[in-house]
Parts: C-alpha cells; sequence; structure tokens
C-alpha cells in the first residue's frame, strides 16, 4: 500500500477545494491538519478521491480543561499510515455536518459523539443513542458540567 | 407477503453477548434491520480519566474478555510513546508472542462458534478442544487464562525460562498438526461449505464505505494488517504473511481466519527462536509528560485504535478506544438484508462480534 504523505494531501486539497491548510503537529503517530467544519465535507471528499484504499478509523472527541468553551473533534483516517482532520467546535452550539452519506461506517461514531459530548449533526434523519441508555437525562457525560455561583 | 420485524436479543440463545437487534422478515427472506448497542457499556473511557496510568492497565485489560492483551499492549505503547522510552527487546518480543497467542484462541474459538451455529458439532467440539492448548500456555507463563496482566507500563510482568520455552514449543507443535487438520476439513467438507458458500458477501467497496477491518475486510481481499503496514515493534522485525482471500462470503472470513492462525502459530515459533535476551521491564515514573498520541495495534479482530491525551499528571486526560467490531457492526444491518432467515447465525457468527469490546 502507498504510503500516505501529509504535504501531498495538503497541496490535493488545497488545489481542489482552495481551502488554505494548517498543519497540527500536536499527536504524536499520526499527521494532522486543521480544518473548520463548513470544510469538513469537501476535504472528506477530496481524501476519498485521492486514495485507493482509506478508511475512518475513528471520531475521537475531547474538552480540554485549559479550553472548556471549546470541543475538539478528531476525523481518525488510516491509508497505508494515519492522519486525522481536528476541528474546534463551540460547546454550546456544537454542530457539524453528517458525512453518513460518502462514509455510512460513520453513522456510530456521529452517534457516540452526539450522545457523549452534545455535538449535533446536521443533515441526517436522526441520532439515536449508541451506548446510553434511552432515558439518559443527565446530559452528555464527557461535557464538564458548569459549577454554579452563590 | 407481509413484513413482519423479529426483536432478537439483548438476550437470546444465538447470542454470546447482549446485543438488540430488529430483525425485518418477508417470507423466509430478510429485508433488513437495526441494532442497539449498550447492553455492557461500562463507560471505561470516562473511568481512565480518573485513574492513574498504572491503574487503568488492570481496567483496560477489562474491556475485553477474549483480546485483552492487546488492549493493554496498545495502551501501554502509548502511554510509553508519550513517556518517550522504548522498553527492552525481550519484552517486545513477549508481548507479540501473547498477542500471537491470543489471536489463536480467538480465531479457534470463533470458528468453534461458527460451526456450532451450522450444525457441525465435531468441528465445534474440536477447535474448543485445541483452543485449550493456547489458553493453557497463557495460564502456564502468566497465571490467567483470560485476564493475563502481561503488559505493565515499561515491559511485561513475567520473563520466560528455558522450561517455559520448551513448554510452549511442545503445545505449539500439537497444535499446528490439529489446526492443520481443521484447515483441511473447511477446505473439503461439503457441509461446512454449503452452509458459508455465497452467504453474505461483502465486497470491497462495503469494506472501504464502512470501513471495516482486519479478517473480515481480509477476506473480501481488501490487503490490511496492521502487524505488516504499520507495526508496532516487533513486528517489524517478524515477516507477517497477510492472509488475503477474494471471495468476501462466509467460507472466505472462515478460511482467512483458519489460515491466519497457522500464521500466527509460526510467528510464535518464529518469536522464540528470535527471543532476545534481556531484561524485561524498566521503571517509569509515574506522571507522564503532556502530549497525545495514537497507537493502532492488529487485534484479532483487526485495527484496534487508542488515542491518549496527557496533561502532565499521573491521569490520562483522555483515553479514547476504538475496537474493531464497531466498525464490522455498522456493517452488520446491510449484510442481512436479502439473505434466508435461516442464514441469520451465520452471518452473526461470521463476523466475529465482540460486545464487551464495542460497547467498553
Amino acid at each position: 500500500m502507498k504510503k500516505f504523505n501529509i504535504l501531498d494531501l495538503c497541496i490535493e486539497i488545497e488545489t481542489k477545494t482552495s481551502f488554505h491548510c494548517e498543519v497540527y503537529d500536536g499527536i504524536h503517530g499520526d499527521h494532522t491538519i486543521l480544518i473548520k467544519p463548513n470544510q469538513l465535507k469537501p476535504v472528506i471528499d477530496v481524501i476519498l478521491e485521492s486514495f485507493e484504499y482509506c478508511h475512518l478509523s475513528a471520531i475521537t472527541v475531547q474538552q480540554r480543561n485549559d479550553q472548556p468553551d471549546e470541543i475538539e473533534v478528531f476525523y481518525n483516517f488510516w491509508s497505508g499510515s494515519g492522519f486525522s482532520l481536528m476541528l474546534k467546535l463551540p460547546v454550546e452550539s456544537a454542530k457539524l455536518p453528517s458525512i453518513i452519506s460518502t462514509i455510512p461506517g460513520a453513522d456510530f461514531y456521529e452517534r457516540e459523539a452526539a450522545e457523549m459530548f452534545g455535538i449535533e449533526f446536521t443533515g441526517r434523519n436522526e441520532t439515536p443513542p449508541l451506548l446510553l441508555p434511552d432515558d439518559w437525562d443527565q446530559g452528555p457525560p464527557f461535557i464538564a458540567k458548569k459549577e454554579k455561583n452563590g | 407477503m407481509d413484513k413482519i420485524s423479529i426483536p432478537i436479543g439483548p438476550q437470546h440463545p444465538l447470542l454470546k453477548e447482549p446485543l438488540s437487534m430488529m430483525v425485518d422478515i418477508a417470507g423466509e427472506k430478510v429485508l433488513g434491520g437495526s441494532l442497539r448497542l449498550g447492553y455492557v457499556h461500562r463507560g471505561i473511557e470516562r473511568l481512565a480519566q480518573q485513574r492513574t496510568y498504572v491503574q487503568n492497565v488492570h481496567l483496560i485489560e477489562r474491556i475485553c474478555g477474549i483480546c485483552s492483551h492487546v488492549h493493554t499492549t496498545a495502551y501501554c505503547y502509548a502511554v510509553e510513546a508519550l513517556l518517550g522510552i522504548e522498553i527492552p527487546p525481550r519484552a517486545q518480543y513477549i508481548r507479540a508472542l501473547m498477542c500471537e497467542l491470543e489471536r489463536i484462541h480467538s480465531h479457534l474459538l470463533w470458528l468453534g462458534i461458527l460451526a456450532k451455529h451450522i450444525g457441525l458439532e465435531t468441528i465445534f467440539m474440536h477447535t474448543w478442544h485445541d483452543r485449550e492448548m493456547a489458553l493453557d500456555i497463557m495460564e502456564e507463563i502468566s497465571g490467567g487464562r483470560v485476564s493475563h496482566a502481561a503488559n505493565q507500563i515499561g515491559g511485561v510482568r513475567f520473563d520466560l525460562d528455558e522450561e517455559h520455552i520448551d513448554m510452549i514449543r511442545g503445545i505449539l507443535k500439537k497444535l499446528h498438526s490439529q489446526v492443520d487438520g481443521l484447515v483441511d476439513i473447511i477446505e473439503t467438507e461439503p457441509a461446512a461449505m454449503a452452509r458459508t458458500k455465497g452467504v453474505a458477501p461483502i465486497s470491497p467497496d462495503m469494506i472501504k464505505a464502512y470501513g471495516v477491518v482486519g479478517p473480515v475486510a481480509r477476506a473480501s481481499g481488501v490487503d490490511i494488517d496492521l502487524r505488516r503496514d504499520a507495526p508496532l515493534p516487533p513486528y517489524d522485525q517478524l515477516e507477517v504473511k497477510v492472509v488475503t482471500h477474494p471471495g468476501g462470503d462466509a467460507w472466505a472470513r472462515t478460511f482467512v481466519r483458519a489460515e491466519e492462525t497457522r500464521v500466527s502459530l509460526n510467528l510464535c515459533e518464529k518469536i522464540l527462536e528470535d527471543l532476545p535476551e534481556g531484561d524485561v521491564s524498566l521503571r517509569t515514573p509515574r506522571r507522564v509528560p503532556e502530549g497525545e498520541v495514537i497507537i493502532r495495534a492488529e487485534a484479532p479482530r483487526g485495527e484496534l485504535f487508542y488515542y491518549l491525551r496527557s496533561d502532565g499528571s499521573d491521569k490520562p486526560a483522555r483515553l479514547k478506544v476504538r475496537t474493531p467490531t464497531l466498525a464490522t457492526l455498522s456493517l452488520l444491518p446491510v449484510q442481512l438484508a436479502e439473505i434466508n432467515v435461516a442464514d441469520i447465525p451465520v452471518v452473526l457468527a461470521g463476523v466475529d462480534l465482540c460486545i464487551a469490546c464495542a460497547d467498553r
């Protein structure tokens, strides 16, 4: 399998979409490109066109303690080696376009991200819970609850 | 013909673990289905944030009762990458030996379940008997049949002496001849072929779209195996033969796993032959420097994904685990469409589901 090259992918994305690619080098073991939510679907289309074989390994989401108003979302791909797309969303209105029309295997990952982090995925009919009970009413478990003043 | 929806699970004789399925049928044809997970969700990713890195080794091992060792292997390599250390070569080889023994027992367990579902009780008895040999080795060297507690951050918890190595070689030799016989049966037995050939085929395009990995992907001709393509040590020193088959049906998935069992047996022998001398563990600090890492390992069911972020404390700031079954499960409703009702067990058993892994 042909080895992945981050620069080739950045050039491909910039040529086909005219988006500027910013590389995030914080993750040991994977190359990461920082994009904006509205760029997600076009960039994924470019990725799927660019590789003979490429799969979505996971959607990783996290909220950092030092940036509590923000959620970080990683779309982790693998094509000979690993690479990720990184997006930052406001925690109060975390919205992303669903990608299940192009990558149907993302269904479970989106459902998990929705129930665990409260992300709303637009463009899909419904986002039923994946792991939590149907009657779960305590909010997304991974989002830090704001302390009440007074 | 009217559509009827049949609930299967979460507790059902067909399933070894809790999973809820709603299968739509019309007469003998299955029209499709939907899944509900979460019946064994333990919140392990969240729990990991509340425990120290050392305590988490024991927590992570309990994600799965079959591939427990590969989980701790991926986790320990992730922590060691953030610590910036490389464990001693002997420890790397012992980790890999346990990974391969785990693959052997996982594949034989699965083969037995499939055989039982298609009415081949004799193969079921043989495979589960043979699987015990792999479990015996793991119990003898680690003390545990299922949870081996072999890994620790910085290496492994035990060493192998000459007596162990002789014992392992003796059992592997017996196991090899047993597995050869099983592969012959799978390749020639008309009853096994009649129940699996052409059943629930998956095309390479479907594999790619659903991100399906491991033996299921390889049985559809997709040539990926992380032991060769993105090797953790010591697989970069070992030659891993990747078994693929273009068939894509239940028979191809059976064939690939049976052949992979033979490949793993050969790898075990090679690991013992090349086993380096030296220590098996390093002392490591309890606090892990700030950083993020992604580790991928080839579990018995395929790509196992770990993301770990440290904020510099003695507890992970975030641990994300994506198990191979989760990817395979998303394809299951599609696989169920257009098959016969009698083939539902073949499809369910054929993809080798591990619900505990998927639920975490």
